[in-house]
């Protein structure tokens, strides 16, 4: 083994410095010689006859130094490298085959590296925990809810803890949505300007079931989860770095949250995150144990749970059925039809960009294919038109392994080449590209070029050539291929070549018809009415500290103070607060009763929200009935609601529900009995592409939430009507800051973004598409009249029309691409689910998206073959005749 | 490889190790030479087949190579065994012996049979 490494070693040496080695021998065999012919000389004959005698004992010099090179070096390396310095200069030769070629990979080869970020930072890069594997979230589900992930109540979650056999142990975190981390904003103060940051409350147990280890201090217990034990507080890497310079000192200090008291008791490490990457500090979620026992209503905690190292996710799943089952029967009252459903924890984190990414996945596996089949049609045209090129080092005894090596190395150089461009091309763009895609992934996705993104690239410059090489290589290295003119040799090419046009134009095809159906998506998404007029309008975010607003009545009068000095600014229309913020979501859920129901009949997880009087006026959203809230809707008068029109549908069959009287709670429940006054339009709640959901308005004088986000209709410009209201809150209370401070219009533009993103990236995937497709044709069919030239001019000199030699040539031109496109349609057809969730106001199966993917094709493909076909009449039959 | 006297290329070696390791340090000449003188001219070397056999040594250590000048002030190539050369010579004799024991006593009992 040792004596094999030095051989290598040395041969290795000899390679690198061949040349010299060379020289070196030649002069020691120069002295070998000498040293004879002197010898010879001694024995009395001429010095010519000495040279000629040395020359002969020692053997021919040639053959001794061809010998001494092959032992000493590395032939296949050699070669290679001979066969790399004759590719690049065959290449060099052809440089607008080379560039072509290099662009179209580094394209391909780029987009892929591109979609592999992202799918990768998303998909595929395991989470900062111990053995994240064996991480699950475990949901609630509820077929008479219909949910299927839906977050868990705390004794829900106590009990699962408790009573399952199959976690090692089980964490929850505030989760007060089904969608978003359930962070909350609160403020730093004592550091200079009070400093907004996101906020989780986790269980004391959370780190422990991560696996996680604190990079300073110590992590929760288990018992400061709970009220009275509470105040402590966990750093993120990124908020210690920025707030406290990395101070290790910080440890044990106190910081003061929101008013709040915490006592640091740890930092965790730079690449740490949970659930996402916006969240500065971690503090326990501060209840009483009895919650954990009692609490069964709200839901409000995301669950997660490490499995034992030998249990199944589907053992995990049936365990926790049967835990469920139990709850079920002991509390019928909340657990009726309660199941439970777990996913991988990464699987959860990334469940919402899931379907995007596959589908950009498998399109840009698409257009690695076209790209691979556009180079092999290039390379099989170059390789007629180097007939005679392979011919000849065919009669001078290169073997076919030989030629199929040199080719296919030309095609790695070329591969190559394309990779490094494309990678490079990916490099300069990812932050652009990180920036586009940002709202699109999950929080936690860092999109950063690692070793694994550049490891993808290399893999895919080093397997390319065996997709787009190796079939040209063997078809033009065939034995009997003497002639560059042997006319069944081109024909099999051409039929070939055929063949590849065809396939690029059906993978073309169902690229061009995906992203017609999502720019159709974003089309009908743009047009949809929001319910409300986001022009010139600012939306900030107020948060009251619980400490120094304990109560309804002190929120209220700081948010009307808020309100009211905000109205005053100069150039301020209107201005109004709500709980929730549009298209982000609903805030508030609840269970919901109309007078004279039974007592088990009522409407659950209906949403409501809390507005100040304005807020319909300076939203634009309309008042459809009844009236507006106004100076009676205080807390001293009877309680009054506006309901939306998606409520009127849903339960009142679309009649008038004036001074019908409902209230938040289930029918046996004490609370109070609450009047419609009014029927507003629907804005919508979730975003563009979903329906807006029943909900009901309550003036903040009657039902106080806490935060409120205030819209302000101005005409000055964004930065000043933020400057402006900035100073307002603050001169109603200096420790307060703003948050998710925004123009409504971008609130909208947001809210498209991810289905621009991938709009974006597969309309730009299919245009290339299109173009390799179109230059397939082109490039096939050109060689084609150029090969026909003389059978064009007998055809002319018979007779022919020009017309008709034009409908000749492009019929022919136009066969593989009608045969391609039918196949794409086909294909395209087959592929819908994949697309079907991704799509707004179109179906899969869209008849206008299928047409106009067609004409496009079509006025491309005869684009492409108008050329050649003009070409073909301009054919001069007496001179190409003669050239014959 | 084509030698006019048909040698194994272990024992080429061989001979290598065992003229550097008897002379001292030598070039290409001086061992090709001895090797004939020693063979009492039975083996006809071509004499630049020695060349493979110093750069087989060479690549695994068991020689090590220098210019020099020669007696009569010739630029010249040394060969020099090494410490490992020393001691494949060593094995590679008592190998050597052995199996020429071995054919011997084989040799000689198919002639008394």
């Amino acid at each position: 083994m040792w004596t094999r490494l030095l051989i290598l070693a040395s041969r290795t040496r000899s390679a690198l410095f061949g040349s010299r080695l060379d020289a070196d021998f030649r002069d020691e065999l120069q002295s070998h010689l000498d040293m004879l012919a002197a010898e010879e000389l001694k024995k009395g004959v001429t010095p010519a006859e000495a040279n000629r005698r040395a020359s002969l004992r020692l053997g021919g010099i040639a053959q001794l130094e061809e010998n001494n090179r092959r032992a000493r070096g590395l032939p296949l390396l050699e070669e290679t490298m001979r066969d790399i310095r004759y590719a690049l200069r065959s290449l060099r030769k052809n440089p607008v085959f080379s560039a072509i070629a290099i662009a179209t990979l580094a394209i391909g080869i780029g987009a892929g590296t591109v979609v592999f970020t992202f799918a990768g930072a998303v998909l595929l890069r395991p989470l900062p925990y111990e053995r994240p594997d064996e991480l699950v979230r475990v949901f609630e589900t509820n077929p008479l809810r219909r949910w299927t992930r839906n977050i868990a109540s705390p004794a829900n979650y106590a009990d699962w803890r408790t009573e399952n056999v199959v976690f090692a142990d089980m964490a929850a975190y505030e989760q007060y949505f089904n969608e978003g981390s359930g962070a909350s904003d609160v403020f730093l103060t004592g550091y200079g300007d009070p400093q907004p940051l996101k906020s989780l409350g986790v269980t004391g147990n959370l780190f422990q079931v991560l696996g996680a280890q604190p990079l300073l201090g110590r992590t929760f217990s288990d018992e400061e989860t709970f009220a009275g034990k509470a105040r402590v507080v966990m750093l993120s890497y990124g908020f210690w770095q920025s707030a406290f310079a990395g101070d290790p000192a910080i440890i044990g200090r106190s910081i003061s949250l929101s008013g709040a008291t915490y006592e640091v008791v740890g930092v965790m490490p730079r690449e740490f995150f949970f659930p996402g990457r916006d969240v500065h500090v971690w503090i326990p979620v501060a209840y009483s144990p009895n919650i954990f026992k009692n609490s069964r209503r709200p839901h409000w905690l995301g669950v997660i749970a490490r499995r034992k190292p030998d249990v199944t996710l589907a053992q995990a799943g049936a365990d926790m059925d049967r835990v469920a089952r139990a709850l079920e029967e002991q509390y019928p009252d909340t657990n009726t039809k309660m199941g439970v459903h777990l996913e991988p924890f990464q699987g959860s984190l990334a469940f919402e960009s899931r379907p995007a990414l596959l589908m950009l996945s498998a399109s840009v596996g698409l257009l690695f294919l076209i790209v691979c089949a556009n180079i092999a049609n290039l390379q099989l045209g170059r390789a007629i038109a180097r007939g005679r090129e392979l011919a000849i080092r065919r009669a001078l005894g290169a073997s076919r392994t030989r030629l199929v090596r040199q080719l296919l190395i030309e095609s790695l150089v070329l591969s190559v080449a394309g990779g490094a461009f494309g990678f490079a091309l990916t490099w300069l763009a990812s932050a652009a590209l990180a920036r586009l895609a940002a709202p699109s992934l999950p929080p936690f996705a860092e999109i950063r070029l690692d070793r694994a993104v550049a490891l993808f690239a290399a893999a895919l410059s080093l397997s390319a050539p065996i997709v787009f090489g190796i079939m040209p290589a063997l078809t033009s290295s065939r034995p009997g291929q003497l002639s560059d003119r042997t006319a069944s040799a081109a024909r099999d090419a051409t039929l070939l070549r055929n063949a590849l046009v065809a396939t690029e134009v059906a993978l073309s095809i169902i690229l061009v018809v995906g992203s017609v159906l999502l720019v159709r998506s974003l089309v009908q998404l743009g047009r949809v009415d929001p319910g409300f007029n986001p022009d010139r309008v600012i939306a900030l975010t107020v948060t009251l500290p619980s400490v120094r607003y304990p109560d309804a009545r002190a929120r209220f009068l700081a948010f009307t103070d808020i309100e009211r000095r905000i109205r005053e600014e100069p150039g301020v229309q209107s201005v109004g607060a709500s709980s929730s913020i549009a298209l982000r979501g609903a805030t508030w859920t609840g269970d919901l009763t109309f007078q004279g129901r039974a007592a088990d009949d009522y409407e659950r997880d209906i949403r409501h929200s809390s507005i100040t009087p304005d807020y319909f006026k300076t939203m634009g959203i309309r008042l459809l009935s009844g009236r507006m809230f106004d100076e009676r809707d205080r807390v001293d008068q009877p309680r009054t609601t506006i309901v939306n029109e998606a409520m009127v549908r849903k339960f009142f069959r679309g009649a008038d529900p004036i001074g019908v009287q409902l209230k938040f709670a289930r029918p046996q429940d004490n609370a109070p009995w609450i009047a419609v006054v009014g029927v507003v339009a629907d804005e919508k709640q979730d975003g563009l592409d979903r329906d807006p959901q029943p909900l009901a308005y309550q003036s903040i004088g009657q039902q106080m939430q806490n935060p409120l986000t205030f819209v302000v209709r101005t005409s000055l410009d964004a930065p000043a009507a933020v400057a402006a209201a900035r100073r307002q809150v603050a001169a109603v209370d200096k420790d307060l800051a703003l948050t998710s401070v925004a123009t409504l219009q971008a609130v909208v533009d947001d809210s498209m973004g991810s289905h621009r993103f991938r709009t974006l990236l597969l309309s730009s995937f299919a245009a290339v598409a299109l173009l390799l497709a179109a230059l397939g044709t082109y490039g096939v069919l050109a060689y084609s009249v150029s090969q026909r030239a003389r059978e064009l001019a007998i055809r002319l000199a018979l007779g022919a029309r020009r017309a008709e030699l034009f409908r000749l040539v492009i019929g022919q031109g136009l066969r593989p691409v009608a045969l391609g496109a039918v196949a794409g349609l086909l294909g395209a057809l087959a592929l819908t689910s994949w697309i079907e969730s991704l799509l707004f106001g179109v179906t899969a199966v869209d008849p206008p998206t299928y047409a106009l993917a067609m004409t496009l094709l079509a006025a491309i493909g005869a684009a492409a073959c108008a050329a050649p076909a003009w070409r073909a009449t301009r054919v001069d039959p007496l001179r190409s005749l003669r050239e014959e | 490889m084509s030698d006019r006297s048909d040698i194994l290329q272990g024992t080429l070696d061989l001979m290598v190790l065992q003229t550097l390791d008897a002379m001292g340090p030598l070039h290409g000449y001086g061992i090709a030479r001895r090797i004939e003188q020693i063979s009492e001219e039975v083996l006809q070397l071509n004499q630049g087949t020695i060349y493979a056999a110093l750069l087989r040594l060479q690549q695994r250590r068991w020689i090590s190579a220098s210019w020099g000048v020669s007696d009569n002030n010739r630029r010249a190539k040394f060969y020099a065994i090494t410490k490992s050369g020393r001691k494949q010579l060593a094995t590679a004799t008592n190998n050597w012996t052995r199996i020429a024991g071995v054919i011997g006593r084989m040799l000689r009992l198919s002639e008394g049979r």
